[in-house]
């Protein structure tokens, strides 16, 4: 069970740099913190479109969700952490590290 | 369906759904100035601001009087919006945030004490002395503090158009207090702290705003927004309250007094319309941008004097009518240009 702010562990998650889809960290941090139904889903992909906006996370691609693993026939992105967002990410995350 | 179609669609949705937050907001936070303007003729606020006008004088019975009207609005608000974050199954994330005091509650703390006792408690004071619509349109200035203060606290640039809109802002801001006074100076009885308040309004404003976002963009609003408000209630409940009291000050027994069913309804509105005002603002951020929620958001000033010609039928002076238009003209001047957001959001 996650024990940080969702979105701290989000940006520990976007912290090695390598780019997400956004179904990949939705559907890791549901398992973490028992966040198991659509809306929970809903929520923590909210909070990665928030972190977007923040300009910590970038939108780098989108696709049509054509099999359905995430959410039929929307759209997935994918993301890769900014430098701001890797500034603010590590003041945040790794305090503890 | 093909990629386009589907874009289109996503950012069709996220727009609409970003403006209609931004104008939930303006819509709470202009209904707030009602119960803020009606709550001073109520019990027991009307009874402690004559009794400690009669002892201490008028200022400090003012000033002692909208101390405990801001305390019981910071504690409706809190109410309300843990209510809130019950609806939507948050206490978890709550906890998290609050044990993260470095990154994340330091910030809202010290965002709550220029947005308690510096903002919220110079619009009951404007409220007070003056009158609500002036209260309102007086804190349309917010972005003008906000803005200079991040030139120089984070070296982030003014561009020309957001200096046009800082210059029709302060234009703006002249007409509303410069017509007021005039009328004032020429009876010769001047409310200098009512027009006070409504300068602490717009400089607490724009300061909160500034050091909330340093914790607000790490973690969720609703969490966030119920600390800050917890924080503005420690300072009055724990801090000022008790001070006052300490001073002579009948707090206690007039605190005790507001359990009356008006009384009470009337805080509850204002702590509701108030949270969710705050609520809906950041809901708005990521979908439009800041920029246009922020914009959006101050209609809020229009709302506030239809509201109150609806209510209590008062029209304001044409001073405030002309300033609360140019503040509201600056600040879509100056904050719908930044368009990254909707860019991203429309890019093809």
């Amino acid at each position: 069970m996650g024990n940080r702010p969702i979105k701290f562990r989000i940006l520990e998650l976007f912290l090695d740099g390598k780019e997400y889809w956004n179904y990949e960290i939705v559907s890791k941090i549901q398992q973490e913190y028992g966040m198991n139904s659509n809306y929970g889903r809903d929520s923590i992909n909210f909070d990665i479109i928030e972190l977007a906006s923040g300009g910590m996370l970038k939108d780098l691609e989108q696709k049509v969700d054509e099999g359905g693993i995430y959410k039929k026939d929307f759209l997935l992105h994918k993301y890769v952490i900014t430098d701001f967002g890797r500034s603010r990410g590590s003041d945040a995350c790794l305090r503890n590290a | 369906m093909d990629l386009k179609t589907l874009k289109k669609q996503e950012s069709k949705r996220k727009i609409s759904k970003g403006y209609m937050w931004a104008l939930f907001c303006a819509v709470f936070w202009g209904i707030w100035y009602l119960p803020g303007t009606v709550v001073w003729v109520l019990n027991p606020f009307d009874n402690m601001l004559s009794a400690i006008t009669t002892t201490h004088g008028d200022a400090t019975a003012l000033v002692v009087t909208a101390v405990l009207i801001t305390a019981f609005n910071a504690l409706t608000v809190m109410l309300a919006l843990i209510l809130w974050n019950g609806v939507l199954g948050k206490f978890g994330e709550l906890t998290r945030t609050l044990k993260e005091f470095n990154p994340c509650s330091k910030w809202f703390f010290l965002a709550s004490i220029f947005g308690g006792p510096v903002a919220i408690l110079g619009s009951f004071i404007a409220m007070g002395f003056i009158g609500g619509a002036f209260a309102a349109v007086a804190a349309l200035l917010y972005p003008v503090v906000g803005s200079i203060l991040a030139y120089y606290w984070y070296g982030e640039k003014i561009s020309k158009r957001a200096a046009m809109g800082i210059g029709v802002i302060i234009i703006g801001g002249i007409t509303i207090f410069g017509g007021g006074l005039l009328t004032e100076i020429s009876s010769g009885n001047v409310p200098w702290i009512g027009y006070l308040g409504g300068l602490m309004a717009a400089a607490g404003w724009g300061i909160e705003g500034a050091i909330a976002g340093k914790g607000l963009d790490i973690s969720e609003p609703d969490a966030g927004l119920t600390l800050r408000f917890l924080g503005e209630n420690i300072i009055w409940w724990i801090i000022i309250v008790p001070i006052l009291a300490i001073f002579g000050f009948p707090m206690y027994s007039y605190a005790l007094q507001a359990f009356e069913p008006l009384t009470l309804l009337v805080l509850i509105f204002a702590g509701i319309t108030f949270g969710f005002c705050y609520v809906c603002w950041y809901k708005s951020f990521p979908l439009i941008g800041v920029g246009r929620g922020q914009g959006i958001g101050n209609l809020y000033g229009l709302m506030a004097i239809i509201f109150i010609f609806l209510f209590f039928g008062n029209v304001p002076q044409w001073t405030i009518l002309v300033g609360g238009a140019l503040c509201m003209i600056g600040s879509f001047v100056m904050f719908t240009e930044e368009t990254s957001a909707l860019e991203t959001l429309r890019g093809e």
